[in-house]
C-alpha cells in the first residue's frame, strides 16, 4: 500500500481544496456521555461528531481519538427518507453529490462488510445505498485512544485500519501518515499531490510502535472485562437460547431503540405508505427489533411478543445469522449500544455472562 | 439504477366473496407481471400501507392474477371495503416458490388448512397445467367449520380431475354439513402414497403446519421431502428490512418456501 505524509499545516488547505470537489464532513469535539470503568481503568471522556466542514470554524475541527458518536451507515441510510412515490413517476434516485467523510475508525469500516452484505446483496442491490456509497470518499483515521465502553480488539478488529478505507490517516509529529487504499483514494493523492510527502521507513516504523503500545492499553482495560472470543460467541450465543440471562438483562429495558438505531451494524428498517398532498410517498425508517412490533403481523399475532425474545433475537441475528450467512459476528466492539443504554444494558457483560454460563455447563457434562 | 422499492400499478376489476371474512380481488397489473407459484407480491394502498400476500390464482395466467384475502389488520380491513376499479401498488414477486421442476415424476401430497388454501390453489392451478409431469396428486383440506371453507364452487370442479383425489375435512360441522368432521391430520393416514418417490406440501395457520408436519414425518415422508409456506411479516421482499428472519434465513428471499429440512433444527419455527 501507498504511504504518503502530509504536514499538518498543509491539512486546512487540503481540506479547502477537497470541499470544492465533495462535501466534506469530519468530526468535531461533542458534548457527550462518558461512563466510568467499573473497573475502575480511566478512560477518555470526550466525544465526537461529524459536521459539515464549511458549518464549523476551523479552530473547532480537530483529529478524534476514537469513533464519532454517529454510526458510519447514516451516510448511506438515513434514518428517514422517501424511497417511492406515485405510480410511473421518474425514479429519482438521491446521491449523486460526492461526500466525503472524515474521522471514521476501523469499527466503522467493519460494520460495512454488514452494511454492504445487506444492501447491496440479498435479492437485488438497494440503489438509495448502493449510488451514495459510489460516491462516498471514506477518510478513516488511527485510534490514538479509546472509550471506556469501546471493544473493537476483543473481537480482534485492530484500532487501526488496514483496508476498506480510500485514504487513512495516522497522525505522526506534525502531520498525518496517510494510506492510500483505493483507486479513489489513488485519484485524491493524485489530484492533489503537491501537498504530499514520500513516507520515510522511520516514519512507519514510528507509526507502528504508536498503533502496538495504543492495542496494549486497550487489551489491558478489555482484559477486565472478560469477554468472550469471537469464535466461540456464535456457539455460547445458541447455547444460551434458553437462559435465565436475557430475561434478567431484559428487566430494565425501556424499549428505546437505541442500542439498535445508533448500532454501526443494525440495518433493520420499516416501510411505511404516507399521503402528502398529491403525492403518495413510501417512506423508509430506521426500525428497531427491540420494538414491541417489531414482528407482529396482521390480526396481531407476535412470534416476538415477550421482551426478553426481542434481547435475544438481536443477539442471535449479530452472533447467529450473519455468521451463518458470512462468517462475520455483526458486531464491531464500537460500544455506541451501551453507551447509549438507559438501563445499563452492556453487551460485553451479555456475552460474558453467556460464556460463564455455557462453560459451567459444559463442566457439568 | 431500478427502484426496488417502487411498486407498479394494479387496478381491481373484480372483489369475489368467499367466506364472511375472506374475499378474492382479482387485480390486472399495468405493467408486465408475472410469478411463479408459491411467490408473493407485496399489495399496496397508496398512500395508506402495505402487506404481503401469495397469489391464488393461475401464474400460467399473465394479464391478471387473483389475491384472496382475509380481513385480519388494517391493510387488509380496508381492502376488504374496498370496490372494483381501485388502484393498488404491486411489489414483486418476492422469493422462491414451489420448486416445480423437483417434484417431476413424483406423487405428490399437499396438505391445506383455512385460507391457506389460497396460495395452494395457485399450486394446483399450476400442477393442472401439467399433470402427465407427475404421479397421483392428492390434496387433503381442513377448515375451522363449513363457513370457512374456501372455493367453495371450485373444490367440486377440482375434484373431477382425472388423477387428482381431494378429500375436505372441518373441525366441527353443523346442521347441513354432511362431510368429515375431524383435524386434517386425521385424513393423511394409510395414503395410498409411495413415500419414497413423492413430496407432500403443506400450507395453513403454524398450529396446523406444525402437527400436519409431525404426522408427514410419522407416516414415513422424509423432512428434504415435506415443504412448507412460512409466513412473517415479510415487508421489503428483498432480504433487506430484517423483519422475517428465521434462523439464518429470511423467509421472504430464501422462501417462502422451505423444506423441513431447512427448518427442522432452528429454533421456534412455529411461533
Amino acid at each position: 500500500m501507498n504511504t504518503l505524509y502530509l504536514r499538518e499545516e498543509r491539512y486546512f488547505k487540503f481540506l479547502d481544496e477537497l470541499s470544492r470537489e465533495y462535501r466534506v464532513y469530519l468530526p468535531v469535539k461533542a458534548q457527550g456521555q462518558a461512563l466510568d470503568c467499573a473497573f475502575g481503568f480511566k478512560a477518555a471522556t470526550a466525544d465526537y461528531a461529524l459536521e459539515r466542514y464549511s458549518a464549523v470554524p476551523k479552530d473547532e475541527i480537530i483529529f478524534n481519538e476514537y469513533r464519532t458518536i454517529d454510526p458510519l451507515k447514516s451516510f448511506f441510510s438515513p434514518p428517514k427518507e422517501k424511497v417511492a412515490s406515485n405510480f410511473g413517476s421518474p425514479s429519482d434516485i438521491p446521491g449523486d453529490e460526492k461526500v466525503a467523510v472524515f474521522g471514521v475508525k476501523n469499527c466503522d469500516l467493519f460494520s460495512l462488510k454488514i452494511q454492504d452484505f445487506v444492501f447491496l446483496g440479498g435479492a437485488a442491490a438497494d440503489p438509495f445505498y448502493e449510488k451514495r456509497r459510489q460516491n462516498i470518499l471514506l477518510v478513516s483515521g488511527d485510534c490514538l485512544n479509546f472509550k471506556e465502553v469501546c471493544f473493537c480488539a476483543a473481537l480482534d478488529i485492530m484500532p487501526y485500519a488496514l483496508e476498506g478505507f480510500d485514504l487513512n490517516m495516522s497522525p505522526l509529529n506534525a502531520g498525518f501518515l496517510v494510506d492510500v487504499g483505493s483507486d479513489k483514494g489513488k485519484e485524491v493523492v493524485k489530484k492533489y499531490a503537491s501537498y504530499f510527502l514520500p513516507a520515510t521507513d522511520a516514519q512507519l516504523s514510528a507509526r507502528q510502535k504508536k498503533r502496538e503500545a495504543m492495542l496494549k492499553r486497550l487489551k489491558d482495560h478489555l482484559a477486565l472485562h472478560n469477554i468472550p472470543r469471537k469464535e466461540v460467541i456464535p456457539d455460547i450465543v445458541r447455547k444460551g437460547y434458553d437462559s435465565a440471562i436475557w430475561k434478567e438483562r431484559m428487566l430494565t429495558c425501556v424499549e428505546c431503540g437505541g442500542c439498535n438505531m445508533l448500532c454501526d451494524t443494525c440495518h433493520c428498517f420499516l416501510l411505511s405508505d404516507k399521503k402528502s398532498g398529491n403525492v403518495n410517498e413510501k417512506v423508509r425508517s430506521w426500525d428497531a427489533c427491540l420494538y414491541a412490533n417489531f414482528t407482529r403481523v396482521a390480526g396481531g399475532a407476535n412470534p416476538m411478543k415477550s421482551r426478553y425474545q426481542r434481547l435475544r433475537n438481536r443477539y442471535l441475528k449479530k452472533f447467529d445469522f450473519f455468521p451463518a450467512n458470512i462468517n462475520l459476528c455483526a458486531c464491531c466492539g464500537c460500544g455506541r449500544c451501551i453507551e447509549v443504554c438507559p438501563a445499563k444494558i452492556d453487551i460485553r457483560e451479555v456475552l460474558a455472562a453467556l460464556a460463564k454460563e455455557a462453560s459451567a455447563a459444559d463442566g457439568k457434562v | 439504477m431500478e427502484n426496488i422499492y417502487q411498486p407498479i400499478e394494479g387496478i381491481i376489476e373484480e372483489v369475489i366473496t368467499e367466506s364472511p371474512t375472506i374475499k378474492t380481488f382479482v387485480v390486472r397489473p399495468q405493467e408486465k407481471f408475472e410469478f411463479r407459484t408459491g411467490q408473493f407480491i407485496e399489495l399496496s394502498l397508496p398512500g395508506i400501507g402495505e402487506a404481503p400476500f401469495t397469489p391464488s390464482s393461475d401464474p400460467n395466467i399473465k394479464d391478471k392474477f387473483d389475491v384472496t384475502i382475509m380481513n385480519a389488520g388494517k391493510i387488509t380491513s380496508i381492502l376488504h371495503n374496498t370496490a372494483s376499479n381501485t388502484s393498488v401498488g404491486i411489489r414483486g414477486p418476492y422469493g422462491m416458490g414451489y420448486p416445480l421442476d423437483t417434484f417431476k415424476g413424483k406423487d405428490i401430497l399437499i396438505v391445506g388448512g383455512g385460507v391457506g388454501l389460497a396460495p395452494l390453489r395457485s399450486l394446483l392451478l399450476a400442477l393442472f397445467g401439467r399433470m402427465p409431469d407427475f404421479g397421483k396428486v392428492i390434496m387433503r383440506y381442513g377448515a375451522r367449520s363449513p363457513g370457512d371453507i374456501i372455493y367453495k364452487s371450485l373444490i367440486p370442479q377440482w375434484q373431477q380431475k382425472k388423477n387428482f383425489d381431494m378429500v375436505v375435512t372441518v373441525d366441527r360441522g353443523d346442521e347441513t354439513w354432511k362431510g368429515n368432521v375431524g383435524l386434517v391430520t386425521t385424513l393423511l393416514k394409510g395414503l395410498p402414497i409411495n413415500m419414497d418417490n413423492a413430496v407432500s406440501i403443506v400450507c395453513g395457520p403454524p398450529i396446523m403446519m406444525k402437527f400436519a408436519t409431525l404426522k408427514l414425518l410419522e407416516i414415513g415422508f422424509k423432512p428434504r421431502d415435506i415443504y412448507l409456506s412460512m409466513e412473517k411479516n415479510m415487508s421489503c421482499g428483498l432480504g433487506k428490512c430484517g423483519h422475517c428472519r428465521i434462523g439464518k434465513y429470511y423467509i421472504c428471499k430464501d422462501g417462502p418456501v422451505f423444506t423441513y429440512e431447512q427448518l427442522k433444527d432452528l429454533m421456534d419455527i412455529w411461533d
